[in-house]
């Protein structure tokens, strides 16, 4: 399947790249097997996702799953958050051939990754 | 679809030159006899093919009958190979190869090896050259083929086929009768002014859409005296070697491209290599970080394969096409696993240089102001990768 034009606009104009200096939550995970890697740092304040900043390393998909992640994630709750799906990303991307789903599968462990420490403070 | 569109890919395939379009056009239309036939129509397509196999043996230096028509590059080398792995079977089961040929070539000795043929692969170091004494050192009483491109289809590096050749004919004036050896010449010719007796190569492999022809037309050049067991049987065309009714408009139209490319030899030389020397001095002065992947010498004209520290070659590629700009690389990130190109990791540089490696490659209708663009579209997309990439991060 060819990509959508939701990925192609988040691939030419990522959207929150970089890392914030004052994140209270990281986490920075590797695609073991194809070393596609995402980097996420997060400002959690009142148990909400205030903001986010991404880096990426890897296939496209990778780079774009990023981008999108952070969209969905700012201004949501910790809980609603973590309650993202795999399914969910890939849908707000406008779907991914089926050998690019490790990209989501990896954004949403990174998320995962990241937010877990708070779950385990509240 | 972007605004402008710039074809930097003349590696993989090169757009077909009107004059070629135009003689298979006629032919399509003029020339539809079976070349088999024995009245007029047939005779006709006949005179063309013959015609067409003067042409594409001229452009190599080859007689006429030495010149067998294929579907293309991957026919060809499938067709030396195990043709003559198999006729000469009876003499040995080894080949020698480099670690870098085409898939054509590379799954073939793979299939072979399954089939209880052995397979020695060279190194090529960090510059993608084999070296003469590692095959000369390879060499067994078994052997009977020795395949090794002329020049490599991802960096463009020039290997030293003549020398190949030399030590072959050496070794067969001194008893080593059933030794051969094959070239894949499907990036060389055209790009190269190529002579298979200087070569001293036995068969040699080409393919039309490399040289401004159509896709679905090649040639394996056969030295007289080489014996080939043919893999496509159930008819008498190409000298027993290739049966099936000849692909009449195809040949003619790869005859028509290889005289284009003899006649326009050294325009089109100088086109390629001054807009790849163009592009590479922009390429170097205005993006850091960069590494040119082969040697810098001894290697085609119209290629130039960089790889870009801290990012991925697939994302800096569509980030390029979004942009109008196509280019190739030879990685692939598919089902989580990650297969960096075997050409860049023969070279023995790490995983992050393998994965951002890519290949330009210019031909004879690319422009200056095309490549100014493709440099001007390649630094914006190079700084907003590695603005994303975690490998800039101070120790990353």
């Amino acid at each position: 399947m060819p990509y959508s034009a939701i990925f192609k606009e988040h691939l030419a104009h990522p959207r929150n790249a970089g890392e914030l200096p004052n994140a209270n939550a990281i986490a920075d995970e590797t695609n073991p097997i194809c070393g596609d890697r995402i980097r996420l740092s997060l400002i959690i304040k009142d148990s909400r996702v205030e903001t986010a900043r991404y880096l990426a390393y890897g296939c496209p998909p990778t780079l774009v799953c990023g981008s999108v992640l952070t969209e969905l994630i700012i201004g949501k709750t910790v809980a609603e958050a973590r309650a993202l799906t795999r399914a969910e990303l890939l849908g707000a991307i406008g779907g991914l051939p089926s050998r690019k789903h490790h990209a989501a599968a990896l954004a949403i462990e990174t998320l995962n990754a990241a937010l877990q420490p708070q779950i385990n403070a509240d | 679809m972007p605004s402008r569109r710039v074809y930097l890919d003349n590696s993989a395939t090169t757009p077909v030159d009107p004059r070629v379009a135009a003689a298979m056009s006629r032919a399509v239309v003029e020339t539809f006899g079976n070349a088999s036939s024995v009245h007029g129509f047939g005779q006709q397509a006949r005179a063309a093919v013959d015609r067409a196999r003067r042409e594409v043996g001229t452009l190599i230096g080859a007689r006429q009958n030495e010149i067998v028509f294929t579907s293309g590059g991957t026919e060809s080398n499938n067709l030396a190979i195990r043709g003559v792995c198999e006729a000469a079977a009876a003499h040995g089961r080894h080949i020698i190869t480099s670690a870098i040929e085409h898939p054509s070539v590379a799954g073939v000795c793979t299939e072979l090896e399954k089939r209880g043929w052995e397979v020695t692969r060279l190194p090529v170091y960090g510059n993608g050259i084999v070296r003469v004494e590692d095959v000369a050192a390879a060499l067994r009483p078994d052997t009977v083929l020795i395949t090794v491109m002329l020049a490599n289809n991802e960096i463009g590096t020039i290997q030293p086929a003549a020398e190949i050749g030399s030590l072959v004919r050496t070794q067969r004036a001194t008893g080593h009768k059933h030794l051969w050896f094959h070239t894949d010449a499907v990036q060389a010719a055209g790009r190269l002014r190529l002579n298979v007796e200087e070569l001293g190569c036995d068969l040699l492999t080409m393919s039309g859409h490399k040289l401004y022809a159509p896709k679905g037309v090649g040639a394996l050049y056969v030295r007289r005296g080489v014996r080939l067991h043919g893999q496509n049987v159930g008819g008498h065309q190409e000298r027993e070697r290739r049966a099936g009714t000849e692909n009449v408009p195809g040949i003619v139209a790869f005859g028509e491209a290889a005289r284009l490319a003899s006649e326009e030899f050294e325009q089109r030389s100088q086109h390629d290599r001054m807009l790849r020397d163009r592009f590479e001095t922009a390429v170097l002065d205005r993006i850091s970080d960069v590494v040119l992947n082969g040697d810098r010498e001894q290697r085609l004209g119209h290629l130039s394969n960089i790889s870009f520290r801290f990012i991925e070659g697939e994302g800096l590629l569509i980030n390029l096409d979004l942009e109008g700009v196509a280019v190739s690389t030879g990685s692939a990130c598919s089902s989580g696993t990650l297969e960096p190109s075997p050409v860049i990791r023969a070279l023995g540089v790490d995983d992050e240089l393998a994965r951002g490696s890519i290949r330009f490659s210019f031909g004879k209708d690319n422009t200056e102001a095309e490549v100014d663009y493709a440099v001007e579209v390649l630094v914006r997309a190079v700084e907003r990768l590695r603005a994303l990439s975690p490998l800039t991060l101070v120790g990353h």
